[in-house]
């Protein structure tokens, strides 16, 4: 048996949609066979083999009656005999428009700016999400300051202690920061306390004592907010930054060198006994010594930015700290 | 205008002929030469990275031809630490030492080195000649060779750019107890430990140690001819003697501390 | 004649190397584009310096592997990073190899960029019509630092961190917007474990991303505009072919013109 219209070419089924009814009974077998209940597997087989049967006589329709061409003749002429040529030669890439194709009427004008106005919004919509964590973030106001360093008796009078002490216990080494503690004694106001960052004010670098470090005498205490306090006694002439030779003396005012201003400072607050640590803020110049000190406080301040006189109109704001 | 930019295409027109008549394939000429720049380059870093590894320790102390394998863990409480940054940016670091004086730091953390890209990117406009042989190209010549040396001289002047750190320099004091003959002076031995910590070196150089600023002297041999009681009194006071800089340190240590020092600076005669 | 008699065998083998080869540049043209890469001509005259800037490419590349290795061990988190680059060191087979390697190639391609930026003024090749290629170079160089500035902080260590609080500082230092630039590269008031992580993502994904672009733009640049020969050569292609002027009133020996101007 011939199919009817011609037996040169290759026989092309025409296009039915039997397959697809045939493809959805072979897969109920086959959920019903791995995902269960068991009964949906004769049912796929039945639907199965109801459109095989339906696919295959479509099929085979040539080979039993005159086939009529279920598809639409193709209208154009056939172009001019031309040697079939590889994808790549040629014009290698697509078809444009010719620039008078391109009509422009309200339709198409509307279109382009359509696509270029939900371009933009796209790129409006995927760049805040990348602007909320990569800059806003970082610009959210800090946790809260209160560091517990442990009694006042632990500080002698007169003299200058190393104290570390950890910002964020949680965090570890990381938030592990020093300051300069010198027990003034009493004054009309309470106890007294000179305490300095030991963060230069050029760059930032960490700033030595200028003078003999008595580790042997070192004391420990720990509290919750500020985890494991170290006290190391000192006897600093002064203060010096090993990066760039800046040189501060015993208030934290700067003598010589790069440092645009004297060292930040903590405030503080006596509670229970106890010596609690505040927000560090940034000083021009302090005068007089001690319990005495007039400090002329700005708001803390980036290192290397100017918080005083005409270079200062260059910094005039700081980020939220 | 327009003649120099038909000029410079002409002259383009001219490169390409020249290219497309007498010109070799790039594979395999030129890419033989690539192939064995590459390779030296690799060679080059495999090298560095074995020698690296077999003649440095985990010791961050013992450091080996290139350096240690490992500085101690981050610490941001640290007080004796002496921070630089990676090597290639040293000339950017000895910059920052240059400009001393506080309203000149801006100068030297972005004014210079943002003048200096900006002229680097300018460059192609700026130098608009077609001429292209070195000897007819003085002012980039001078340029190039201006550039090179302060770029080398500076990262040089970093590399070696000291700073005492308390720790390190109390360390030396008995080579200097020998060099200077105070091994048996116990009031010296003192006072040059607390000249060792007391940050005296980062104004004062002795001995090769130290740094020198704002004008201090090298005290390596300051003792010959003076009296212990007169560095005392010196140390305790520099005002009294015409000194306005210095810090007064009779304000910080008691007279046992000074009487040390002022043994130590007699005892420094010069090594002999 | 027998000279072009292949023999059947060797034909079949050379129609099975081409035939994929055809394959792919019929649907796509990858392959002719390769081919002109390798075989365009350049100038016969090209100078070992004019290595430098391949060099320069396989510094890249070496970074870029050992990179991705090391990105398998690292942990950028404050509390394990020294530890784990500890671990890279010491126990992962050859991972001391993999560090080190990464370590000195950073020096070494800064160092190379710098010879080729100088190779190229030398030569004169930012002039026209490479004004653009210098531009990208100048911009590859400025990225280049930074990777090396944001990888310095990943160890760690002393020399890390200090090194870092520096230089965010020093950003700082920039008027107006300064303390705000070196809050953002902080990630916060001051440095914490969201530095890390900040410089970590740009060190592995923004800046090589951007390194990657910029190089793969400047390599076209230099195919399609060409590489210049060295200025001080003698047959330097385009230069200039000056016909000497004639001089007045002087014939004689010296004939101008009669070899037809001279070649430069």
């Amino acid at each position: 048996m011939e199919p009817a219209h011609g037996d040169d070419k290759p026989h092309l089924p025409p296009p039915s949609l039997w397959p697809v009814g045939f493809a959805i009974g072979v897969a109920c077998i086959l959920v019903g066979l791995i995902v269960r209940p068991l009964v949906i597997v004769p049912i796929g087989a039945a639907i199965a083999i109801v459109f095989a049967f339906l696919w295959a006589r479509d099929a085979t329709r040539d080979y039993r009656t005159v086939s009529v061409p279920e598809v639409e003749p193709e209208r154009r002429p056939p172009r001019r005999r031309a040697r079939a040529i590889p994808a790549h030669r040629g014009e290698a890439g697509m078809p444009e428009p010719e620039p008078g194709e391109i009509e422009r009427f309200p339709r198409s004008i509307f279109l382009e700016g359509a696509t270029l106005g939900f371009g933009a919004l796209i790129g409006g919509l995927v760049t805040i999400p990348v602007l909320g964590p990569a800059i806003a973030e970082a610009f959210v106001r800090g946790k809260k300051h209160e560091f517990d360093l442990g009694p006042i008796t632990n500080f002698p009078v007169g003299k200058y202690v190393i104290t570390t002490f950890f910002t964020d216990p949680s965090e570890g080494t990381v938030s592990r920061r020093t300051a300069y503690i010198r027990n003034n004694g009493d004054s009309p106001k309470g106890p007294s306390f000179t305490i300095i960052s030991n963060r230069c004010a050029h760059l930032g670098c960490p700033v030595q004592p200028n003078g003999p470090v008595f580790d042997n005498q070192k004391k420990t205490t720990h509290s919750r907010s500020a985890g494991d306090v170290t006290i190391i006694p000192a006897l600093p002439a002064g203060f010096g930054c090993p990066c760039h030779g800046g040189q501060y003396d015993k208030e934290g005012n700067r003598t010589a060198g790069p440092p645009v201003r004297g060292l930040d400072r903590y405030e503080y607050l006596i509670r229970d006994g106890h010596l609690v640590l505040l927000k560090p803020f940034s000083v021009w110049k302090v005068n007089g010594t001690g319990a005495n000190a007039k400090i002329q406080k700005y708001p803390l301040t980036n290192p290397g930015d100017h918080v005083h006189g005409i270079e200062s109109w260059l910094y005039p704001w700081q980020p939220p700290r | 205008m327009s003649r120099a930019l038909d000029e410079r295409r002409a002259a383009f027109q001219r490169y390409k002929e020249d290219v497309k008549e007498r010109g070799k394939p790039f594979y395999p000429y030129a890419m033989f030469h690539d192939t064995v720049m590459s390779l030296v380059v690799v060679s080059v870093i495999i090298g560095l990275a074995v020698i690296w590894k077999y003649t440095a320790g985990e010791d961050p102390n013992k450091p080996g031809w290139l350096g240690p394998l490992y500085a101690e863990p981050a610490d941001p409480g640290t007080t004796n630490f002496v921070p630089r940054p990676d090597w290639y940016f040293y000339f950017l670091f000895y910059l920052l030492r240059i400009f001393k004086w506080p309203n000149t730091v801006i100068l030297g953390t972005v004014g210079i080195p943002t003048v200096c890209l900006v002229l680097l990117l300018a460059l192609p406009f700026l130098d608009v000649r077609r001429e292209r042989r070195l000897l007819r190209r003085p002012v980039a010549i001078v340029a190039a060779i201006l550039t090179v040396l302060s770029m080398g001289v500076l990262t040089y002047k970093g590399a070696t750019a000291k700073e005492s750190l308390g720790s390190e320099t109390l360390a030396a004091v008995p080579t200097w107890a020998k060099r200077q003959g105070f091994e048996n002076n116990k009031q010296a031995l003192a006072g040059a430990k607390l000249f060792a910590t007391a940050g005296c070196e980062q104004c004062h150089t002795y001995l090769g140690t130290g740094s020198s600023n704002l004008g201090a002297p090298d005290l390596s041999a300051i003792g010959k001819g003076q009296q212990a009681a007169f560095f005392s009194q010196y140390v305790s006071n520099p005002r009294k003697f015409g000194n306005p800089v210095m810090p007064i340190y009779g304000e910080t240590f008691d007279k046992t501390q000074l009487d040390q020092l002022g043994a130590f600076l007699a005892a420094s005669k010069g090594p002999h | 004649m027998p000279r072009n008699r292949k023999s059947a065998r060797r034909q079949r083998m050379e129609q099975a190397i081409v035939y994929p080869l055809d394959w792919l540049e019929e649907r796509s043209g990858l392959i002719g584009g390769i081919r002109y890469f390798l075989f365009r001509k350049v100038p016969a005259d090209t100078n070992w310096m004019q290595t430098l800037g391949s060099a320069t490419l396989t510094a890249f590349i070496v970074q870029a592997v050992t990179g991705v290795i090391l990105a398998m061990f690292y942990k950028p988190d404050p509390n394990s990073a020294y530890q784990s680059i500890q671990h890279i060191t010491n126990d992962v087979t050859l991972g001391w190899l993999v560090r080190g390697m990464h370590r000195w190639g950073a020096s070494v391609f800064i160092i190379l960029m710098f010879f080729h930026m100088a190779r190229v003024f030398l030569f004169g090749a930012y002039k026209y019509p490479r004004e653009l290629n210098w531009i990208i170079g100048v911009l590859l160089l400025v990225l280049g630092m930074l990777e090396g500035f944001t990888g310095y902080l990943l160890p760690w260590d002393q020399t890390a961190y200090w090194a870092t609080v520096v230089g965010i500082n020093l950003n700082g230092t920039a008027p107006f917007l300064g303390p705000f630039l070196a809050q953002f590269l902080r990630g916060g008031a001051e440095i914490g474990p969201d530095t890390i992580s900040r410089f970590y993502s740009l060190h592995m994904l923004l800046l090589p991303g951007a390194i990657i672009g910029l190089i793969g733009l400047h390599l076209y640049l230099v195919v399609r505009l060409g590489v210049s020969s060295p200025p001080w050569s003698k047959e330097a292609a385009g230069a200039d072919r000056v016909e000497p002027e004639p001089t007045p009133g002087r014939r004689g020996l010296l004939q101008p013109g009669a070899r037809g101007g001279i070649p430069r």
